[in-house]
């Protein structure tokens, strides 16, 4: 069956709370996400850690996207974007579990977020359509 | 021939590796996840399997922003457990089956699927955090196992009408392989998770369970279910559940639960889990 590429698209706008990794968000963030990635080769963390603005400078992203990195602003960084897999190479060079850097994204503290969790996690009610409010 | 006994769903939480690789199975905010699997660490025992059909998603472990296949097919001899910034898990090498993996790439891509293949490849939590589950920590992995990764990172990833239809393609190509190997399928991945933004830790019992019910008997729904659906519902990674839609359309006309498991945390994510027999279509 023929999708509307543009249709389709559209409709991700309207979900609350979220960044879709749209093939526009990779394009935006090629080198930032690719920046990401150098973090997998130790020798890299090891310079990474040793001076992070000096190691962001070979690299052609932004001054935003270089800024969202610097203040580990995950949210930012996803708006510019960046793909959470990606990010997840910051946060693990950083030492963080995935618990612990997510949390970072919803205004909770870690505890917080992990009690949530622990309850059932984030009921969908309210969070499907930003439009339809269901 | 070569013939597909079961299929098997999981979750393929990293940090549900993390807990096995560190002695943690046995902790009380573990035990509930792991309860749910001895039923099939039994059963798989006894299955007596040659070869695993692993369909799972790379997490920027392989791949990068420069290659992003939506079907690609593992056809090395060996893969050995990627590094994702922890360290690899220390697990042992995964070992393939050439000969099965080239056979079905060259049988889908006659049958219109044209896949990647891949001759060398890391292969991440997605892969052998199901491994563990099913198989605890052996010294050598007890069966060979053929990866297929599929793009769920990068939009748009492949409707889950199309996952299925690959998991029939692939049922095909495995039923036309000469040697006599016994077969399973997994769908790896998923239940309803986000791992991003202010939604972050969102998690739909009810969907998921729907979902879980969806995947017994003949009906064949869930592979209309829209990508904005899962978004919506599930969370931006439940999209991952649409790997589960490849190993149930492997399994033909109508498929018999043996087993089920579900239970709410694992780290950010649902954990599902279900084992699946195909099923004579009844002849009335």
């Amino acid at each position: 069956m023929y999708i509307d590429i543009h249709k389709h698209l559209a409709q991700f706008d309207d979900i609350p709370g979220t960044c879709v990794f749209t093939a526009q968000r990779a394009r935006q963030g090629y080198w930032l996400n690719q920046f990401c990635m150098s973090l997998m080769a130790a020798e890299n963390r090891e310079r990474w850690k040793s001076d992070e603005q000096a190691y962001l400078e070979a690299w052609p992203m932004s001054g935003d996207q270089k800024q969202a990195i610097l203040d580990r602003n995950y949210n930012r960084a996803l708006e510019l974007g960046g793909n959470i897999y990606f990010l997840a190479k910051v946060f693990a060079t950083d030492g963080l579990s995935f618990v612990q850097a997510v949390s970072t994204m919803t205004g909770m503290a870690v505890e917080e977020y992990q009690a949530m969790m622990q309850s059932g996690g984030r009921l969908p009610e309210g969070l499907r359509s930003i439009k339809g409010k269901y | 021939m070569a013939r597909i006994t079961a299929g098997i769903g999981t979750s393929h939480i990293p940090a549900i590796g993390a807990a096995l690789d560190q002695g943690k199975a046995h902790e009380d905010y573990w035990q509930p996840v792991f309860k749910g699997y001895q039923w099939t660490k039994k059963w798989i025992s006894e299955e007596k399997i040659d070869v695993v059909i692993l369909v799972y998603n790379d997490h920027a472990s392989a791949f990068d922003m420069n290659i992003i296949p939506t079907f690609a097919i593992g056809c090395a001899e060996q893969f050995k457990p990627a590094d994702e910034g922890w360290g690899a898990r220390p697990v042992p090498d995964i070992i393939g089956h050439p000969d099965l993996a080239w056979h079905i790439a060259q049988s889908c891509v006659l049958d219109e699927f044209d896949m990647t293949i891949i001759n060398k490849m890391d292969v991440d939590h997605g892969l052998t955090v199901p491994l563990s589950l099913m198989f605890g920590r052996p010294d050598v992995w007890p069966v060979k196992v053929v990866p297929i990764a599929v793009n769920v990172v990068t939009y748009p990833p492949p409707t889950g009408n199309r996952c299925w239809a690959l998991g029939e393609a692939i049922a095909r190509a495995v039923a036309s392989f000469p040697e006599n190997l016994n077969v399973q399928i997994w769908g790896t991945g998923g239940m309803s998770h986000q791992l991003q933004g202010p939604r972050a830790g969102l998690i739909n019992q009810d969907w998921d369970k729907r979902f879980l019910d969806g995947l017994s008997g003949a009906d064949d729904t869930l592979r209309h279910i829209p990508h904005v659906e899962y978004l919506r519902e599930t969370g931006s990674e439940g999209i991952e559940m649409l790997m589960w839609l490849i190993m149930r359309g492997a399994l033909g006309d109508s498929t018999k639960q043996m087993h089920r498991h579900y239970w709410v945390p694992a780290s950010n994510t649902a954990v599902g889990h279900l084992v699946l027999r195909p099923e004579e279509k009844k002849i009335l």
